[in-house]
């Protein structure tokens, strides 16, 4: 039942990511693609999880540890050069 | 010896450069004592020098490979270091007083005593390769100093052309020492000295000797490579005295000296190194009457000093070799001081041309004194040591002449070359201190401080009890230092003022005479040598081959990398395809190699595809910069999902990190950047296009090739040996910090060097950056909004948490020091980029470097600790441990050198990421503390 | 592994990888930005936490607690927010265009719409 729904739920999620990837290469404004990034990253996350439930493997947690913080941070220096221009100042 | 030269060029520099931040002169009290502690070190091995021993010492290091450090004193060893170290001292106390306030003495003098380091190297090697090192060292410390003064172009001219002709001589001498070593069987001085015969009987003879006398004629300013010593001339005059007169530039004959045993006695030598020596002789003699500049002058004579020394090595007889080495210790002496008196008359007059400088007497009388008295042993007049010499180094051609045909040109040339040194030591005196009055000089010349003239004494009294008293002065070391040259029996001599009325006393007679008549009818003569010199010397010739030697290689550069990028990525591109191609046609093997491919799966192929199309439209938009970075954002991720699918979440952990640094970098650089890539097309787009495909399909189909076939590698090693050698289950990381530790010690280095490198060419830079976005629209007011920058803060502990866990646990599961390094990074340019740099630097340091510098200690410290425990350098250990309540885990060494690797990657990134930030003008503009406040 | 945990986690798995899709459609689908900013930042983050819980649920079977995935939820619950404001923020400064016009800067939060 469970690789029934994993299986499934991945098939979805990888679904999620193209969509997310259609909205960062049409635009049509910048913070339009970087919301898109931010998304791609969180579906990042989503397949890691997924992935590390179907391998019976915890391998994968570090790197979507590290995708949400890094993800986060590249939102916040885009944003900011948006904003500012200057991002560190 | 070992420890003489490594307190000299390893300890002293960065003392010395250290202590001049606590007061100027502590540079030169540090200065002094190294130079002291150097020569109690060698104390002991002098004195047996003296006692007439050759001592060895040799350093065991990579002896599998013949690779030891190994070293020699002997007699002539000992000269030269009296001179280096005696000279090195007399040159710190001067060079104290001679540099102003706003010269930097830390720098001063950690070149001096980085140079004193090399030099005594060479004078103490016993292999010639280290000697070759010690050697291109000293050419390095002399571009150092003579570029002292960096901010006039004449001093940077003069170093880079001093460099290039001494470079290029030292690459000469390699190649002459390395077939001298195939020759002689050996690279040991001892092997090749004993070996005489067999090497002039080898049929490389004269080849090896060209290169090796193409070194040392570079190195001792021989004609025709004499030009770069005069332009050396623009040093500060400590220098001048120092290696322009009594060191460096002596190197040259030191390595004739050195060498005399195995090469001299054949007719090439005594025809290269005798012909050379002559005309140097002369043609330094002569033009340095004609200089109007004090140093012009000095420098002219020092090379005709040195190729009467060169001279005398060149005749070849052993009382020759002895008269060479005793002109070496009187001209090191008297031109010191010269050079020293010169720098004085330099510093009170504020000028140094001998057409302004006149009767400087009155204004001087105890400085005129020394200068005549040293300026009269440079012309050898009797009583004075150059008499001596000068007079061994007449009779030695007059001797030379009875076996060559018109050999009377000998005698007659080289007391055509005594006029003209006793015409120009003339000028020397009568010019500076009487000849009226001085002219337009903007200040009163008047005696220097006290201490600064304590040198030249000491020089000037040297000369004289050499001069009157050569058997008890300055025989025994004579004796020693011949016996070192010649490493055989000595000819018999005596050093007395009087020989009876010998050939040689009436060459001396007529040059004294001579030189007065010439110097008395001068004006006639600098008329024509004016007209003369308006032709280009060599100098400008030299110089002009070396901008167009520039110019051609510029052209060649330009031929692969022009302005634009893609023409150099074009040749790569070709040329790697082409290899690739006839590679591929000549082995004519099966695309696909035996092993079995892994099915497809859904995540594979999702993020192949995500791949492929964020990188196509990365291409499609890489006009819009901004987008093109969003989308290479998303190429960056999907690349570290890759990683995690095959089995490298190290390399992803890195990647994902690594994406985050090179996004704020670059948003950093876009800041100053047009927003738009130019709309200009290529007409070649088409091409570009075609090659792109091509490279990258045949790069695919190369990685299929390779993936799919069983290839041999060192990685099954390495998988085994992890946990029983390293002691970590993680062997990407036991092979960073354990197995290839050195490696990773020396890439942090690099690390630290290019976040050091940045920080120097980004620091006093403040760029105006755009008032407004690239649509004209002002930038938003706030600078951190609450929202934000409240959340970052709660962020950070979590986020050091992460970074902490995955430094720990590094050694036995994904992680290390470098991604932690990077993680603990990016936290904190996070508090930059939503707090601000003011309140950040409040509560961070400042000051990055010393994070820098407390990692690769403790990198290095950790390595060195393994040699605390007879293990060779960064050998790990590791220990079971059980914690209680944490359970079992390892502890390694290697985890220390870990953190080391951790700290300089913070050091590292956030010194260089901050710095570019901080560019913007008015970034720089501290808040007030109320700002703070807010 | 117990059959009543089992359904939960793939009802968790199927929950999730749902609202992860949905906030995916809804940022290709909805018309203007700012409510296409809606969809990722709070369907996509509640999708993955139920994607978190299921597999904290499944590697905390046993005696051990897995604690990793607490640490990816809080990260993403602090930081989704934040992304969220700062891209409001940032398409309120370069004016893009919306069905319902912002409030005007200085006018109350619930003013008047055009």
């Amino acid at each position: 039942m469970l690789s029934v729904a994993l299986t499934l739920a991945l098939a979805m999620v990888a679904l999620a990511l193209a969509l997310s990837l259609w909205r960062l290469m049409r635009g049509p404004s910048t913070p339009d693609r970087i919301l898109a990034l931010d998304t791609l990253y969180i579906n990042t996350i989503a397949l890691l999880v997924l992935f590390g439930i179907r391998q019976q493997s915890q391998i994968y947690f570090e790197a979507a540890l590290l995708i949400a913080l890094m993800g986060f941070i590249g939102t916040l220096a885009l944003c900011k050069y948006l904003l500012r221009g200057d991002i560190i100042e | 010896m070992l420890l003489a030269i490594l307190l000299t060029l390893v300890v002293g520099p960065p003392l010395v450069a250290w202590l001049a931040r606590f007061g100027r002169l502590n540079a030169a009290w540090g200065a002094g004592a190294v130079t002291l502690a150097a020569a109690y070190a060698l104390w002991p091995a002098l004195q047996g020098a003296m006692a007439g021993e050759t001592q060895l010492q040799r350093i065991a290091w990579l002896s599998a490979q013949g690779l030891d450090l190994h070293f020699r004193l002997d007699g002539l060893g000992l000269l030269f270091v009296l001179l280096i170290l005696g000279i090195g001292l007399l040159v710190i106390l001067y060079a104290r007083y001679y540099l102003t306030s706003r010269d930097s003495m830390g720098r001063f003098y950690a070149y001096l005593l980085l140079f004193m380091g090399a030099m005594l190297g060479v004078v103490l090697s016993e292999n010639l390769i280290q000697l070759l090192i010690f050697w291109e060292l000293t050419s390095l410390a002399s571009f150092l100093l003579i570029s002292y003064w960096q901010g006039r172009s004449d001093a940077r001219n003069g170093a880079r052309m001093a460099l290039a002709i001494t470079g290029a001589g030292g690459l000469a001498l390699l190649g002459g020492f390395l077939l001298l070593g195939e020759m002689a069987g050996s690279y040991e001085l001892s092997v090749v000295l004993a070996s005489g015969e067999s090497i002039r009987a080898h049929p490389l003879y004269t080849p090896m000797l060209v290169l090796i006398l193409l070194g040392v004629f570079t190195k001792s300013a021989q004609f025709p490579f004499h030009f770069w010593l005069p332009n050396a001339m623009a040093a500060p005059t400590p220098v001048s005295a120092y290696l322009h007169s009594a060191t460096m530039v002596k190197a040259g004959v030191f390595l004739l000296a050195r060498l005399f045993p195995a090469l001299s006695g054949t007719p090439e030598w005594s025809w290269l190194v005798g012909g050379a020596g002559l005309v140097t002789l002369l043609v330094g003699a002569v033009v340095a009457l004609f200089q109007h500049d004090l140093k012009g002058l000095l420098a002219y004579s020092t090379i005709s000093h040195l190729g009467l020394i060169t001279l005398l090595f060149g005749i070849g007889t052993p009382l020759a070799a002895v008269a060479g080495v005793f002109h070496i210790i009187n001209h090191a002496t008297f031109k010191a001081s010269l050079f020293m008196a010169a720098g004085i008359i330099d510093h009170e007059c504020g000028s140094r041309d001998m057409r302004y400088i006149n009767g400087l007497w009155k204004y001087m009388p105890h400085t005129a004194i020394l200068a005549i008295i040293a300026s009269a042993a440079m012309a050898g007049v009797p009583l004075l040591n150059g008499f001596l010499s000068k007079e061994m180094f007449f009779a030695e051609a007059v001797g030379a002449a009875t076996q060559l045909r018109l050999g009377w040109l000998l005698p007659a040339a080289v007391t055509l070359a005594g006029i003209f040194a006793v015409a120009y030591s003339l000028r020397f005196i009568h010019d500076v201190f009487w000849n009226g009055e001085p002219i337009g000089l903007d200040r009163t010349p008047h005696e220097p401080p006290r201490w600064m003239k304590v040198p030249v004494e000491l020089l000037v009294i040297l000369c004289l009890a050499v001069g009157i008293f050569p058997s008890y002065v300055v025989e025994p070391l004579l004796r020693v230092a011949a016996s070192g040259v010649l490493q055989g029996p000595m000819p018999s001599f005596s050093l007395a003022l009087w020989h009876g009325l010998s050939p040689a006393m009436w060459m001396s007679v007529i040059a004294l005479v001579g030189g007065i008549s010439l110097y008395i009818a001068r004006a006639p003569l600098f008329e024509i040598y004016a007209r003369l010199a308006e032709r280009p010397g060599m100098y400008r010739r030299a110089h002009h081959l070396l901008e167009r030697l520039y110019l051609w290689a510029g052209a060649v550069t330009r031929l692969s990398t022009p302005e634009r990028l893609p023409h150099m990525a074009l040749w790569v591109l070709l040329f790697a395809m082409t290899l690739a191609l006839t590679g591929a046609l000549q082995a004519g093997a099966e695309l696909q190699g035996g092993r079995t491919l892994l099915p497809m799966d859904l995540l594979g192929v999702v993020t192949t595809l995500v791949l492929a199309l964020a990188a196509i439209a990365t291409v499609l938009l890489y006009r819009q910069r901004l987008v093109a970075l969003t989308l290479l954002g998303a190429v960056g991720l999907v690349v570290s999902l890759i990683f995690v699918r095959f089995s490298a979440p190290d390399l992803a952990l890195t990647q994902l990190s690594v994406e985050v640094v090179s996004i704020v970098l670059l948003l950093l650089a876009l800041y100053f950047l047009p927003q738009q890539e130019s709309r200009a097309t290529s007409p070649w787009v088409v091409r570009d296009l075609l090659i792109a495909l091509l490279a990258g399909i045949g790069m695919a189909l190369l990685t299929f090739a390779v993936l799919s076939r069983e290839g041999q590698s060192i990685s099954g090693f390495f998988l085994e040996q992890a946990l029983p050698g390293g002691g970590g289950a993680n062997v990407v990381n036991v092979i960073l910090v354990d197995f290839r530790g050195f490696d990773t010690l020396g890439e942090i280095t690099v690390l630290a060097l290019a976040a050091l490198g940045i920080y120097g060419m980004l620091d006093g830079i403040k760029l105006q950056g755009p008032e407004a976005d690239s649509d004209g629209r002002r930038w938003d007011p706030d600078l951190y909004p609450p929202v934000v920058a409240t959340l970052s803060r709660l962020l950070l502990p979590l986020a050091l948490l992460v970074s902490m866990f995955i430094l720990m646990r590094g050694h036995q599961l994904p992680g290390g020091g470098f991604i932690a390094g990077l993680i603990t990074a990016v936290a904190l340019v996070m508090q930059y980029l939503a707090n601000g740099v003011a309140w950040t630097q409040a509560r961070l340091p400042r000051n990055h470097h010393w994070l820098i510098t407390l990692g690769l200690s403790l990198a290095t410290a950790t390595g060195l600790g393994s040699l605390l425990f007879a293990h060779p350098f960064l050998t790990s250990t590791f220990q079971h441990l059980h914690w209680p309540l944490v359970g079992d885990f390892e502890l390694a060494s290697a985890m220390l050198f870990d953190l080391g690797v951790y700290l300089v990657v913070v050091g590292a990134t956030l010194l260089i990421l901050v710095n570019i930030g901080l560019m913007h003008r008015e970034s720089h503009t501290p808040l007030t503390d109320a700002e703070e406040e807010v | 592994m117990n059959p009543l945990i089992e359904a939960l986690l793939a009802l968790l798995v199927l929950l999730g990888a749902a609202f992860t899709l949905v906030g995916s459609v809804g940022l290709v689908r909805l018309p203007d930005f700012l409510s296409r900013l809606h969809a990722p930042t709070k369907s996509t983050t509640l999708g993955v936490g139920s994607l978190l819980i299921a597999s904290g649920v499944y590697f905390s079977q046993g005696d051990t607690l897995s604690l990793h995935e607490l640490l990816v939820t809080l990260f993403l619950f602090i930081t989704a927010p934040v992304s969220a404001h700062l891209l409001a923020r940032a398409a309120l400064h370069l004016g893009l265009p919306t069905r319902a016009a912002p409030p005007a800067v200085g006018e109350p939060r619930d003013g008047v719409r055009s």
